[in-house]
């Protein structure tokens, strides 16, 4: 079980994480969504004691009632890979190029459980069988480079099991995939966390896989969760004003607005996602928002409902 | 008018042999694909990592050539063109790939790298990479930035310049939106279709999502290991998939 309140990660230049609380219970299966650059994997990051050296972490962060604000590396050593895994982005950067990738799967257990190279070796098969790696005694003795994209994905999630973690953090598990192999890994998540009552953080930008794989969904921008609700309410609803231009920038047929006799456009969020020192102190949205008030620049928006903003529901 | 058309055409690599005296086997990446494409319009072509969809644009960009079939462009089979003419006709068919970090020189100003088309055929380029900035959204003044100075979106816009700043009737894009978030990804694909409503630009959009490509193109052929499984009207392939196949990437699109 983990429980945020008030987490928040500075990294010098600006907040990359503002004040996030939330609580992820056994089995719960929880989205991050938004832009890059909005603090997604840095959240992650703070979840797993790996917020880079330049960031320094604040408010309260709980895993079994254990506070982890402030402790040491030791103390994360101990929780990471048992109680919380993290499956990371790009699976081809995330293995050793020059190890078999049965050793690599091998090795967290070796060193956090004490499992012997015979025992380990076992249960690494096991786990093959588990996330659904065709003649997994072969792939063992495999390097990276000889197996496909989403077979890597696979060895990542297998890899992330190897201590049975309680809670399992996947960055963007699908996002350099084919779409039919990502169906199949976000299936594969979403069983694991079943079977195993499991606690899956999908962080994702891709909303039809966040839809498939979640429960609940947290929508970050600029480090702040603007939004959060049961993912199937926030997506057929969004009530926050990025969560809406989000939502409706999304490429298909019926999302394209026709003006003045042209063929239709798709809505958009106007600019970018601003570097962390360029944010604004109140509404982080503010500049891009399409229903901006005065008072949003300098003045941090109320919690209102499922959703911070200045704006009541009628006026977003 | 047709400005683009692709007959039957196919392309073939030689992988490494399994053993010492074995013939090395053969994979037929693009397996007698033909289409049309007319001026000012815009074809998908969608299919899985391995399809064979980006073998077919660099065929049709003149990079590789067919084993067999034909590639016209206006009337010109690109095969058959002595160097000299290809060189002379590239101007009028650009490329625009996925990760325009990898395609901008990152020690040379945009400016430059936008040039850079211009003067491989010594035309005159004063005042044309002001312009093309302009056409993308960017200022002028941009052209005096490097390249990891831009987000990725601006990136984008700067390949796309790069790509228009010769005028160009064709345009191939390869990914051209898949590495962007969703929002900027709007924004990219928008001047896509405005730029082909100025300049008459046709599209060849390649692309792994059909959801993308269902919002911009007006028709699709769908590819599985390099044969073409489908192709017709968008909407029609939308509404009724004909194949196994195209239901499946509808499916894992979102779209079903």
């Amino acid at each position: 079980m983990i429980e945020a309140a008030g987490l928040t990660v500075d990294m010098g230049a600006g907040q990359a994480v503002r004040e996030a609380s939330f609580v992820i219970a056994p089995g719960d299966r929880i989205g991050i969504v938004g832009e890059s650059g909005c603090g997604k994997t840095m959240l992650g990051l703070a979840l797993m004691g790996m917020v880079p050296d330049a960031g320094r972490v604040s408010g309260s962060l709980t895993i079994d009632g254990t506070q982890m604000v402030g402790a040491g590396e030791a103390i994360w050593q101990k929780l990471r890979a048992r109680r919380v895994a993290m499956i990371f982005q790009e699976p081809m950067a995330a293995l050793n190029p020059i190890k078999r990738v049965g050793e690599t799967v091998m090795e967290p257990m070796m060193v956090h459980l004490g499992l012997g190279r015979d025992a380990a070796r076992a249960r690494a098969l096991e786990l093959f069988r588990e996330v659904g790696i065709p003649d997994p005694e072969a792939r063992l003795r495999q390097f990276p480079h000889e197996i496909s994209g989403g077979q890597r994905q696979r060895v990542l999630i297998a890899l992330a099991l190897a201590c049975d973690p309680g809670v399992l953090i996947a960055d963007e598990p699908t996002t350099a995939l084919d779409a039919n192999v990502a169906l199949r890994v976000t299936q594969l998540l979403v069983g694991l966390a079943e079977r195993r009552t499991m606690g899956l953080v999908f962080i994702s930008h891709d909303l039809a896989a966040v839809a498939r794989a979640t429960e609940r969904v947290m929508v970050m921008y600029g480090g702040d969760i603007v939004e959060r609700g049961a993912t199937e309410e926030v997506l057929a609803q969004p009530r926050h004003p990025y969560t809406r231009g989000l939502l409706s920038a999304r490429p298909s047929p019926g999302n394209m607005r026709a003006t003045g006799g042209r063929r239709g456009r798709l809505p958009t969020i106007p600019g970018s996602v601003p570097p962390l020192a360029e944010l604004a102190p109140g509404c982080r949205f503010a500049g891009r928002c399409p229903v901006e008030l005065d008072m949003c620049r300098g003045e941090r928006p109320p919690q209102r409902g499922t959703m911070i903003c200045h704006r009541s529901e009628e006026g977003a | 008018m047709t400005l683009l058309s692709v007959e039957a055409v196919t392309r073939r690599y030689r992988l490494p042999r399994r053993a010492l005296w074995s013939p090395p086997p053969v994979l037929t990446a693009v397996d007698a694909a033909s289409f049309t494409l007319d001026a000012g319009r815009t074809l998908g072509v969608v299919g899985e990592s391995g399809s064979g969809k980006s073998t077919l644009a660099r065929m049709v960009m003149g990079f590789e050539r067919p084993d067999a079939g034909r590639i016209l462009f206006d009337g010109q089979d690109l095969a058959a063109l002595p160097p000299a003419a290809l060189r002379r006709l590239r101007p009028r068919f650009q490329m625009v790939f996925q990760d325009p970090y990898g395609s901008l020189d990152p020690r040379r100003t945009v400016g430059w790298s936008i040039a850079e088309p211009l003067r491989a055929t010594g035309a005159e380029e004063r005042g044309k990479v002001a312009e093309a900035l302009e056409h993308v959204g960017l200022r002028p003044a941009d052209a005096g930035k490097y390249p990891h100075e831009f987000s990725g979106g601006q990136r984008q816009r700067v390949a796309i310049a790069r790509a228009i700043v010769t005028r160009p009737a064709l345009l191939v894009a390869d990914e051209a939106v898949s590495a962007l978030d969703m929002s900027v990804q709007a924004q990219i694909l928008n001047l896509l279709m405005d730029l082909q409503d100025e300049l008459g630009l046709a599209i060849l959009f390649i692309s792994h999502d059909l959801a993308v490509v269902s919002s911009i193109c007006d028709h699709v052929l769908v590819m599985e290991h390099g044969k073409t499984v489908e192709q017709g009207a968008v909407g029609q392939i939308m509404r009724n998939p004909g194949t196994a196949y195209t239901k499946s990437l509808l499916q894992a699109g979102g779209l079903l």
